[in-house]
């Protein structure tokens, strides 16, 4: 019971330490309001990375070519949108779409060829690299003057014109945010009232509480303090529906428990009938998708395309996943921690920045990150066993 | 005794892994009903004949008989389509998953489609794998408990639960006490009698002999690839088990120079 709770909780504290730490630090500036929505737009190209990773890791593979990929087709987006004159409409889905063949090129070879993922995509990773030096050859940094696009990785949604009511709030988000609230709140209830009415265990009634009331808490802060500065931005809108598609898909459907038994006994998967090879390509396609996603998000974010785009991202969004709790043994994780694990990533890049520490430590801090976690996911599953 | 119709057939299956000849022409009949034990000393070909019977396996030659139909076993899934199950030696669980998870891993209940999506029915499955395992009498604190926390013997329950959960026509059993302690091993004896008289057919595996005689209304003897012996399981224990022993180890062959190396 106990050491759940230290698995579950482990990243949460790790959060609440990084967020304490920083805060101090800086004097105030990281939990500011400005810095608090800029951190949340600068989680989100390693959010969206970490959740495709959570898969990969869970059917116990690995994913190194994300990073550049992600370079590589924020660059494609730039050069479609510029070059190409596209209209944003057409090159969001455009760059997607090849993420996705980018992620069945690696499904292919780690399913199909049999080569191990880490070889396959370290491939990829190299390859990326190169095609994003190729891409940005002649131009060098591709600048985007698209508003609309850049939007995404800066813009904030519109608000809701109400003149005179609560000013200077932003209504939209509120309201966006009490609507979170009360699903999450009423969703806990409902699931704990189902789960006692079919005579199964329920956490005791404190420890509910305080989770319930301690998430609801961070929710309504984070709700509060983004109303309170320019509203949620369209990044956040993005992590938002990446984490209610994935969530719903590894918790709700067939596809989510087949991943997690390919995951936990790929030979039981295999002879329940479930298709290992299937259930790699549509994980590392996923990854793909989420490869340009996370692409466009940090080209936008720039308003433009650079050469060193992408670099190191794969490292961020491997340690955000088991920050977050995925085991580096397979079939266990979840989207939820690992976006909290990508916070977290993020967290510790944007407070270092602020404290203005030299990028070669924070390469060894970002480095040690990863490594406690994955030791501690260790230490924690071997006691279990 | 009139009307013993047979579930399964197998004719003279021949199975080769490069030089070695697991399979020399093996015939064996399962009959509705029947628990048939199934012995032979380590590398006789035991696993591997119930391989082939369970789709895993291509025999080089020879032919099967569901029911008096011939089939083409072609794959694990599609013998288990034909009614055919196997819990295997080295337990086909998922341990990051729950009990009703496992149970319906691979024919998961559904409750509608969106697009691609198959949107899970938890509920339904939790309940009926609280049936399935009231029926057998299993006892597991919790279908929502994770296999991993369970002991061998509730993993092993578990696994044969689920072998025969689907309107199984015969359920095949390699080793299923093996690595079980002796209180846990008669809990899954007790099964597979409770199994039995709820109208299943059944082929266990077991180098326990006192098990197989326990059990098994009949016994077949593999030696080196063939069939040295078939008989009923009928007297007492310690003659069962000196006769048996004679096969195993070759003092004995009743079907010695039938021809099955040649063809
Ligand atoms: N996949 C395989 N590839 C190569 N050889 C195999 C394979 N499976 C079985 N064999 C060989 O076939 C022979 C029969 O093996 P099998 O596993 O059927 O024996 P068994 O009777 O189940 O033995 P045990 O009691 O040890 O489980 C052995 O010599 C074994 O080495
Ligand atoms: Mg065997």
């Amino acid at each position: 019971m106990l050491q759940q709770n230290i698995r579950d909780f482990g990243m949460y504290i790790a959060l609440l330490v990084i967020v304490i730490v920083f805060a101090v630090a800086t004097k105030g500036v990281f939990i500011s309001p400005r810095n608090i929505s800029n951190l949340i737009n600068q989680t989100g190209y390693i959010a969206v990375l970490a959740v495709g990773m959570t898969l990969v890791i869970i059917i116990r593979h690995i994913d190194l070519s994300v990073g550049f990929l992600a370079g590589f087709l924020g660059a494609m987006a730039a050069i479609a949108l510029v070059f190409w004159k596209l209209p944003v409409f057409v090159v969001i889905p455009l760059i997607l779409g090849f993420g996705i063949l980018a992620g069945l090129l690696n499904g292919f070879l780690v399913a199909q060829m049999r080569i191990p993922a880490f070889v396959a995509t370290l491939a990829g990773w190299l390859g990326y690299r190169g095609a994003l030096q190729l891409a940005t050859v002649k131009t060098g940094t591709i600048i985007i003057p698209n508003e609309a696009f850049n939007a995404i990785g800066n813009g904030f949604i519109p608000d809701i014109p109400l003149p005179g009511i609560l000013p200077g709030v932003h209504k939209a988000t509120l309201l966006i945010g009490f609507i979170i609230l009360a699903a999450y709140v009423s969703g806990a209830i409902r699931d704990r009232q189902k789960t006692r009415a079919y005579d199964f265990k329920v956490p005791p009634l404190n420890i509910f509480v305080t989770r319930l009331v301690c998430t609801a808490a961070v929710i309504f802060l984070l709700t509060w303090i983004l109303a309170g500065y320019r509203g949620l931005s369209w990044t956040a809108v993005v992590i938002l529906i990446i984490f209610l598609l994935y969530h719903f898909i590894t918790t709700q459907t067939v596809l989510g428990r087949h991943i997690y038994a390919v995951g936990g006994n790929p030979e039981a998967a295999q002879l329940s009938g479930i298709s290992v090879k299937k259930i790699t390509y549509v994980v590392f396609a996923s990854m793909g998708m989420l490869s340009a996603l996370s692409g466009m998000l940090f080209a936008s974010r720039l308003r433009s395309a650079t050469t060193q785009a992408g670099t190191l991202f794969e490292l961020d969004a491997i340690a955000a996943a088991f920050v977050g709790g995925v085991s580096a043994s397979g079939g266990v994780g979840k989207v939820s921690g690992s976006i909290i694990g990508a916070l977290v990533m993020a967290s510790l890049t944007n407070g270092m920045n602020l404290l203005g520490v030299d990028i070669s430590y924070q390469y060894i801090v970002r480095a040690a990150v990863l490594a406690s976690a994955v030791i501690f996911d260790v230490a924690t599953r071997n006691r279990t066993v | 005794m009139m009307e013993k119709r047979p579930v399964v057939e197998m004719r003279n299956i021949k199975k080769n892994f490069g030089g070695v000849q697991a399979l020399r022409g093996v015939d064996l009949v399962l009959y509705k009903n029947e628990v048939l034990g199934l012995v032979g000393d380590n590398a006789a070909g035991k696993s591997t004949l119930m391989k082939v019977l369970s789709g895993a396996y291509i025999p080089d030659e020879g032919e099967i008989f569901i029911e008096g139909n011939r089939v083409e076993l072609a794959s694990p899934m599609h013998a288990r389509q034909l009614g055919i199950e196997m819990v295997y030696q080295d337990l086909a669980l998922a341990d990051n998953l729950d009990v009703a998870a496992n149970v319906f891993l691979g024919r998961e209940l559904c409750r509608r489609k969106i697009g691609p999506l198959s949107i899970l029915d938890k509920h339904a499955m939790e309940q009926e794998t609280t049936r399935l395992l009231d029926r057998l009498k299993i006892d597991i604190p919790s279908v929502r408990a994770n296999v991993e926390k369970l002991s061998g013997g509730q993993r092993q329950a578990i696994a044969i639960a689920r072998a025969t959960a689907f309107n199984t026509r015969v359920t095949i059993m390699d080793e299923p006490t093996a690595a079980l302690s002796v209180a846990a091993s008669r809990k899954v004896l007790d099964l597979v009698r409770e199994l039995k008289a709820q109208g299943n057919s059944i082929i266990i595996i077991s180098h326990r002999l006192e098990d197989i005689y326990q059990v098994s209304d009949r016994l077949i003897v593999l030696r080196q690839g063939r069939k040295v012996c078939e008989c009923p399981v009928v007297g007492g224990l310690d003659e069962f088990r000196e006769q048996v022993l004679a096969y195993i180890i070759g003092a004995r062959d009743d079907f010695a120079g039938g021809g099955q190396e040649g063809s």
